[in-house]
Order: structure tokens, then C-alpha cells, then sequence
């Protein structure tokens, strides 16, 4: 009997421990195994909403979405999807080599559907849509992607769109974004992405143990992203661009009181459509081009400016009241500072402020900035918007950098010489300034004293965005300060010895400055920054041509833009 | 005693029905006739089962004495059938058609192998009506009772059905402990299986080795050997503590998990009933199994008690064994669940024996 008894205390131990392993498997590893159990049966299906359209002031579209089709198989019957790839080569044009290749890389498990190819024409798609009658585990799924009517016209605006890399994801991972998403790079695009994105819908289904469809749980309609009106002119921008052609370089025109941008282009630019379709070759192109297409110059690089810096000189003169209207220097073609020669590039004779800048004299400039003082130009500079982003609002954009006797001590351990002063009164040496920063400058005197922030947003989803922008900011400048560098500026344009003369005649009196900065090696950096017309200016223009030679030849473009902007009627 | 048969009468029921509601959820999703009606079948195999149960309560128990070596030359005739022209079905040649039903022979050898030991074990002395099994050597202790084990045992394995096979080793091995004989028999016969396990590893078909393998670790072969018993733990594990719910389990109903409405009941069970309905019916088990080993302390016949205990044994290893295959802590081996596996052939064994339990109790007075 006590055999017996053993045996039974056997059973009981078993039943317990069998007892155990059941709590141990439900209850302890429950939860890990109903997570497994959902991944076996359930499967998302994903739709992709279209992204929001980009309009130009006028509501003329800049970017929209199109219909894509992709090629997905299921991939739960291998014999079908061989007979599948035969037959979707023949239709592609693709070698089935490669579709098999793009099936292998795709294949997640055996009832995902794999995208064998993607953007696939309207024909090929229905071609291969018929195909179903034959094959039942094709699917040919539409699918929005951007769709640019005037590529390249305003790749540095909208800026690309990719797939989300490392950096941004664990940025943005907290507001939904997933890896694999597509997000705007640059520009727009990645300003406003959060508006721009669509949600992604799609179902749910349940499937069973080899992937055949069995009922659907549910059902999220996707939906479109946000449409985003930009304050750009489609045909602003097209004439700029146009005249810039593929010279490095940029153009912005701006509305000097309200500061929208009504074109801006930066050359050379690229194509948005590139990184649409991933084509590697044509990226890496891109990147490896020393023009560096994807650099925005408009905003993003700074550069000596040249003469153009004597506005702010001229500005500092007379607001520190150690020039006026009737302050005239000799200019005999050189001046004499600590033991160094600096050159005027023609010798003016007596040249008061109007004529100074008209002929972008440089000794009067020499002398007003010696009197001025190096850490007032400096001031005034800052005063005027440079050497500080504009809190425009693209991303990536550049500070400049203006030079300051204090900056030189605490940096560099070296003094600041007279010799600096001079070569900073013309903009020379470490002067770096961005042609937004210049654009902005000259909103200034075309607005009658507003330091204003540049903006390219009308609206986004019809909700008017310009309520929401900076007020400009009045810089209580003198009256006099601002009219006396206007009537430079005009004459720089309308006096028949003006460095921009070849801007006049045009029907409308154009105002400015044009600039050469040295930038060695290779050609100095051509400038034309002004206003037009000059009464009631409508807008700020500036051209700069990277490595472009003289200022001339910024106005020459500058010339191009503005008769064509006047014979189109955007003036 | 009546109170035994309604006690093993009500609790045998309760199970069944809980079997046909498994199988009921695990293939009324499937396509196809056979499929839709096979819980049907099932409550036919039941309740001729039921039938057979109260046929054989009535039969006094000691007829079995009589037909004893009749019914394992049966079992052997039919074993050797199975092998020259049984049906094969998932690889496995298990099955005789006779008819319109598929007979398993080895399930009927489990019960014949239970008499045949009880019978062998319980051989009195002519001369003073002592028990002979103590008084047994070597020889008759251990090597005959192993050669009548090793000719159903080795006829099954090679069918190929390694866990029927080994539930006889199993029964033998318990049995004889259960029996006069000495115990240093048993242990011999013990230290001989550990000693002969490895050269039985070269014994195994490919299939077995896998499985065993995957045993240690099912993730070696996740889509092969190993998805049937990864599968029966995520059916078992995402049922949680109360369960999906009847007719909503998943890993059945899409048929992840193969064999769902015969070995794997269990896991189909515990998915849509959760813990406390694993642990339920873990304890009808208990109940049924405990019900068995009382009767086999209350009878004073020595064949009786030995029928009855093995009875309890032959439903303890099947339910053990099958139970913890499904929850992953032993090998997969070809072991249904009593009364809970689709299967005619089970499901008259286990109420024959049942039956024979219930009359063992009913007629123990006579002696």
C-alpha cells in the first residue's frame, strides 16, 4: 500500500507542477504571449493620405500631390508569384532578375504584400490591375506622392522631401513620426511639416495561418495634410529664376513694408524629384557638385558685401551726426592711413554724402569711418539687421558676421588698427552678411526707417498667418539720415555717372547700391540691392552673383528682372 | 456502488462536452463538409462510448482474466496489421479502416497491456493461494513481463508512434512497482532504460530527433519543428487568466496551432478559457484519476486493485504527458488527451476502462 501511496503523491506533484506551468505561461507571460498571438493573426494595411498643397500668393499651385501606383505582391504562394514577376516584367520593362531582387528586399513575412516596384505609370498600373483576373495575390496600390508642375523653380523654398533619417526621428518621434516616414528636408517642407503631413490610415485585418484574408476589424480613412499658402509669385519667381539661369548666385524680392517674399531663388538649384525617387546616382551627384546646388545662398551663406556696407557706414555717419548733408571729402584717389595706402577705384575729386554713394566713392568712406569709429559702424550694423539671423522662417539660416574691435580682443588677442576701420568702412575683411540680411537692410530706407522680418507663409489651411508675424520695428532713425542715403541711392541708379546707371530708363525710377567684394581667388562677389519705384516702393530686390565680378553685372540681371517684371504687370 | 459509477459518470460527461465544445470552436471555421460536422462525430463517439461504459460496468471484471491472452494476441494480430496495411495519415501509418471508422490499435493496446499486467501480476501459488509475483526472479520478474511489453511496444514504434510506445514503457515500469515484485528489479530495469537511452537516440527517425531537439530549444527550427509547440504556447499563454472567450481564440480558429482539435486540445482549451479553465479542468482530471486510485484501495482483489491502479495509471501518464506537451515542458509526442481529443478509438478506450473501474468497485464484495 505504500507503493500506492507514492504513486499518488507522484500524480498529485505532476498535476501541480503541470499547474504551475500553466500559471507561469498565462498569467505571468500572458500579457508577452497575447501580443505574440495578435502579431500572428493580425495585419495592417496602410493607406497614405496626400500630403498639403503648396500654393503661390495667388493660389497657383507650387507643389501638390499626384497618384503613384505601386506593385505589391502577397507573397503566400510562391509558384503564383513567380508566374507574377514573368508577367509584371513584361509589362515594366524590368528584368525579372531585378523584381525578384526588390521581392527579396522587400519580403517581411508571408502575408505582408512587398512593393516590387514603385511609381509606376497610369497604363502599366491598369495593365498590371487586369492581371488580377489571373492572379490573386497582385495588388496595385495607389498612392499619393509630391508632384512638382515647375520642378527645380523653387527647390530651395520648398526644400526636398525623404524618408526620415536618424537625427529627426529622435527629435520627433514624440509627435508620431514613424521610421520609414517621408518629412520635409529644408525649406517649407521641414518648416512646416507637422501642418504639411498626412495622416496615415488604413486597416486592420485578421488573417489566418497562412495569410488568407479573414475579416476586417477596422478601418481608419486617411487623411490629407494641410495646404500652405506662401506669399511667393509664381511669376516673380519664374522671371528670376529665368535671369539667373544657371549662374551662381540669388535673387529675393520682397515687399519692404510687409516683408512678404515675393520671389527667391537661389542658383544653382536642384531637383525636388530626385530625392522623390531615391535615385541615388543623381543624390550623390547633387552632393558631391562644388556649386553646392542644396545650399540655399539666399539665406543659409553669408559673404563680404562690398560697397554695399556704405549704406550702413553713411547710416552710422549721420546718426552719430559726424557727417551731415554738407560734409565733402577729397577724394584723390587714395588715402594715406598708418603707413598703408588704400585706393578709391577712380579719383572723385570733392564728393559730398549724395555723390559718395552714388559713385561708391571710397575715400569719403575711408574718412567717415575713421571719424565714425570701428565700434559704431559695428553697432550700427546690428542696429540695421546684420550679423543676427532675421528670424525668417526657413530653416538653416546664417547669422553673417560684422567685425568689432572687441570682438578682434577677446577672440583673437589682437588690436584693431586704423587700417581695420578703413577696409570695414567698405565692407572688406571679416564683413559676412546673407543676401536676406541685405534685402532687409534695404527695406529699411525703401519703408522709411522699419527693420522689418522677412516672411513666406500667407497661410496654412486657410488661417491667415501674416496676423501672426513680427511687427516691424521702427529704428527711430532721423528723417533726414533716411532721405539723405535715398537720394544716394537713387542717384546710384539715375545720375548718368552712377555705378547702376543702367538701371535708369526703365519707365520706373529704380533706387540702390550695387557692391563688388573681393573674394579671392576668383571673381569678387557681384551685389545690386535697391527699391522700385522710388516714391512708393512696392519692392526690395537683391541680386547677388557668387564669384560674378563687378557689381555691374548683379545689375544687369537686376535690369532683366525688373523690365520683365514690368512688362508681365506684376509692378 | 452506484456512487462511484455517477461520480466517474458525471465527471467523464463533463469533460467530453468540454472536448466537443474545443472542437467545435477549433473547426467550425474550417471549409469543407468533414470539417464542419466533425463535433458531430465526436458526440457520436461519446455517446456510443457511454454506451460501451455502462456494457462493460455490467460485465463482471474477472471475465477479463479469462480473455486475457485472447485480447493481446488480438491487439498483436492488429498492430501487425496496422503495419502491413494500415492507412497512412500525417506520415504516421496508425490506422486500420473498418468501414467508415478508423480504428488506432495502439490505443487499444494501452488498455490490453493494463489487463495483461494485472492478470500477470496477480498469478496465485497452487499451493497456499500466496501472490507468486513475490516470490518472482529475474527471469519472471522482469524479463518475461518486459518481452511481452517489447512486442505491442516495439509494433507501435515502429508505426511510427514514439509516445504510445513509451506510455507502455511507462506502465510496465509503474506497474511492477506497484506489484510484489522486489524492488531491486525495478531499479535494474531503470538503470538498464537510462543506460540504453543514447543508443536509442540512433533508433529514432529524423522527425523524432527534431522534435526532441526543438524540445530544448523550439527556437532552433521556429517554422519547423518547432512552430507546433511555439504555437501551443502562444494559444496557451495569450489566453491569460480568464481566457478569449468560447469560439474567439485565435490560434486555433486561423489554425496557427496544427493539431488543434486532437493533441492539442489542451491549448485550444486554455486559450478560449484561460487559466482558471485550464486549471478547471486540470482538477476534473485530478478528481477522475482520484476516483480511480480509491477504487483500486478499497477492492481486496488482488487483479482488481492491479486493473484498477493501472487503469489510473494508463489515464495519469496520457493526461500528464499530453498536458505538458502543450505547454511546452515535454517533447511532442503523439499523446491525445482522454475524453478531450477528436478520436473514436480514444474515446471508446477510455470509457471501457472507465466501465471496467466502475464494475471493479461494484463487484468487489463478491470476494
Amino acid at each position: 500500500m505504500i507503493r500506492i501511496k507514492i504513486i499518488i503523491w507522484l500524480v498529485i506533484l505532476m498535476f501541480l507542477f503541470l499547474l504551475l506551468g500553466l500559471f507561469n505561461l498565462e498569467v505571468i507571460h500572458g500579457r508577452k504571449y497575447r501580443e505574440i498571438g495578435d502579431r500572428n493573426c493580425i495585419r495592417l494595411l496602410g493607406q497614405r493620405g496626400s500630403r498639403g498643397k503648396i500654393l503661390d500668393r495667388e493660389g497657383r499651385v507650387i507643389a501638390d500631390s499626384r497618384l503613384s501606383y505601386d506593385l505589391m505582391i502577397v507573397p503566400q504562394d510562391s509558384i503564383q508569384r513567380d508566374k507574377i514577376i514573368l508577367r509584371a516584367s513584361r509589362v515594366l520593362g524590368k528584368s525579372v532578375g531585378d523584381l525578384k531582387s526588390a521581392f527579396k528586399r522587400g519580403y517581411v513575412s508571408s502575408s505582408m504584400p512587398v512593393i516590387v516596384a514603385r511609381n509606376l505609370e497610369l497604363r502599366q498600373a491598369i495593365a498590371l490591375d487586369e492581371l488580377r483576373v489571373d492572379f490573386s495575390a497582385i495588388i496595385v496600390q495607389p498612392n499619393p506622392i509630391r508632384h512638382y508642375p515647375n520642378p527645380k523653380l523653387t527647390s530651395h523654398v520648398l526644400g526636398y522631401l525623404g524618408e526620415i533619417d536618424h537625427w529627426r526621428l529622435t527629435k520627433l518621434e514624440d509627435y508620431g513620426y514613424k521610421t520609414k516616414d517621408v518629412v520635409g528636408f529644408g525649406g517649407v517642407e521641414e518648416k512646416y511639416d507637422y501642418y504639411l503631413r498626412e495622416e496615415e490610415g488604413g486597416m486592420s485585418f485578421q488573417v489566418d495561418h497562412r495569410g488568407r484574408f479573414i475579416r476586417t476589424l477596422g478601418f481608419k480613412p486617411p487623411s490629407n495634410g494641410r495646404d500652405i499658402q506662401l506669399t511667393l509669385d509664381i511669376k516673380a519667381q519664374k522671371i528670376a529664376e529665368e535671369a539667373i539661369g544657371d549662374r551662381k548666385g540669388c535673387v529675393i524680392i520682397m515687399d519692404p513694408y510687409s516683408a512678404e517674399i515675393i520671389a527667391l531663388v537661389s542658383s544653382p538649384g536642384f531637383s525636388e524629384d530626385d530625392f522623390l525617387s531615391q535615385d541615388n546616382a543623381a543624390i550623390s551627384r547633387l552632393l558631391k557638385d562644388p556649386n553646392s546646388p542644396l545650399i540655399n545662398r539666399a539665406i543659409s551663406s553669408a559673404y563680404p558685401i562690398g560697397s554695399l556696407f556704405k549704406v550702413v557706414v553713411a547710416t552710422a555717419g549721420l546718426e552719430t551726426k559726424k557727417i551731415n548733408s554738407n560734409t565733402s571729402f577729397l577724394c584723390q584717389g587714395s588715402i594715406m592711413v598708418g603707413g598703408q595706402e588704400f585706393k578709391c577705384w577712380n579719383t572723385h575729386g570733392p564728393q559730398n554724402l549724395i555723390a559718395a554713394i552714388t559713385h561708391s566713392c571710397n575715400v569719403f568712406f575711408y574718412k567717415t569711418g575713421l571719424l565714425v569709429g570701428a565700434q559704431a559702424i559695428h553697432d550700427y550694423a546690428l542696429k540695421l539687421g546684420l550679423s543676427r539671423p532675421t528670424s525668417f522662417e526657413l530653416p538653416y539660416e546664417a547669422s553673417g558676421f560684422i567685425p568689432s574691435p572687441l570682438w578682434r580682443k577677446i577672440n583673437k588677442f589682437k588690436n584693431w588698427f586704423d587700417g581695420d576701420t578703413v577696409n570695414l568702412s567698405i565692407g572688406q575683411g571679416d564683413v559676412l552678411i546673407t543676401p536676406l540680411q541685405v534685402t532687409r537692410m534695404m527695406a529699411i530706407f525703401a519703408n522709411g526707417g522699419y527693420l522689418v522680418t522677412p516672411c513666406i507663409t500667407k497661410s496654412i489651411d486657410g488661417r491667415d498667418m501674416l496676423r501672426y508675424h513680427k511687427k516691424p520695428e521702427k529704428l527711430n532713425l532721423k528723417p533726414n539720415t533716411i532721405n539723405y542715403i535715398r537720394e544716394g541711392l537713387k542717384g546710384v541708379v539715375n545720375e548718368p555717372d552712377g555705378t547702376g546707371t543702367i538701371l535708369s530708363g526703365l519707365g520706373i525710377t529704380v533706387a540702390g547700391k550695387t557692391g563688388t567684394a573681393q573674394a579671392s581667388p576668383g571673381q569678387p562677389h557681384a551685389w545690386f540691392s535697391g527699391f522700385f519705384p522710388f516714391k512708393n516702393p512696392k519692392f526690395v530686390i537683391c541680386v547677388f552673383l557668387e564669384h560674378g565680378g563687378p557689381g555691374y553685372y548683379s545689375c544687369v540681371l537686376a535690369k532683366q528682372i525688373i523690365e520683365r517684371m514690368i512688362r508681365e504687370g506684376l509692378i | 456502488m452506484r456512487n462511484s459509477l455517477l461520480i466517474i459518470l458525471v465527471i467523464a460527461v463533463l469533460i467530453s462536452t468540454l472536448g466537443v465544445l474545443s472542437i467545435f470552436s477549433s473547426t467550425y471555421q474550417r471549409e469543407g463538409r468533414a470539417w464542419q460536422t466533425i463535433y458531430q462525430r465526436q458526440i457520436l463517439w461519446i455517446i456510443l462510448g457511454l454506451f460501451l461504459f455502462f456494457l462493460v460496468a455490467n460485465i463482471n471484471y474477472r471475465r477479463f482474466w479469462d480473455w486475457t491472452y485472447l485480447l493481446y494476441i488480438l491487439t498483436f494480430f492488429f498492430l501487425l496489421l496496422v503495419l502491413l496495411l494500415g492507412s497512412v495519415r500525417l506520415g504516421a501509418q496508425r490506422w486500420l479502416r473498418f468501414g467508415w471508422f478508423n480504428f488506432q490499435p495502439s490505443e487499444l493496446a494501452k488498455l490490453v497491456m493494463t489487463i495483461f499486467f494485472a492478470r500477470y501480476f496477480s498469478c496465485k501459488s497452487i499451493d497456499d493461494v500466496s501472490l507468486l509475483s513475490g516470490r518472482f526472479g529475474v527471469f519472471r520478474g522482469l524479463a518475461l513481463p518486459f518481452f511481452f511489453t517489447a512486442i505491442p511496444m516495439g509494433l507501435i514504434i515502429e508505426q511510427p508512434d514514439l509516445g504510445t510506445g513509451m506510455v507502455l514503457l511507462f506502465l510496465f515500469v509503474f506497474m511492477l512497482y506497484l506489484t510484489n515484485v522486489k524492488l531491486r528489479y525495478i531499479i535494474i530495469l531503470s538503470v538498464l532504460v537510462i543506460l540504453l537511452m543514447p543508443f536509442m537516440w540512433y533508433l529514432l527517425r529524423d522527425y523524432q530527433k527534431d522534435r526532441l531537439m526543438v524540445f530544448l530549444n523550439p527556437n532552433i527550427d521556429p517554422l519547423g519543428a518547432g512552430y507546433t509547440v511555439i504555437q501551443s504556447k502562444i494559444a496557451i499563454g495569450s489566453g491569460g487568466f480568464l481566457g478569449k472567450g468560447w469560439l474567439l481564440g485565435t490560434q486555433s480558429q486561423l489554425r496557427f496551432l496544427p493539431e488543434s482539435h486532437t493533441d492539442f486540445i489542451f491549448a485550444t482549451f486554455s486559450e478560449e478559457w484561460g487559466l482558471l479553465g485550464g486549471a478547471g479542468l486540470l482538477f476534473l482530471y485530478y478528481l477522475l484519476i482520484r476516483q480511480s486510485f480509491l477504487i483500486a484501495q478499497r477492492t481486496q482483489d488482488y487483479f482488481g486493485r492491479l486493473m484498477a491502479l493501472g487503469i489510473s495509471l494508463m489515464l495519469s501518464i496520457q493526461v500528464i504527458i499530453n498536458v505538458a506537451m502543450n505547454i511546452g515542458v515535454a517533447p511532442i509526442v503523439g499523446i491525445s488527451l482522454p475524453l478531450m481529443s477528436y478520436g473514436g478509438s480514444s474515446v471508446f478506450v477510455t470509457f471501457i476502462a472507465l466501465g471496467i473501474l466502475v464494475n471493479i468497485d461494484k463487484t468487489r464484495a463478491v470476494f
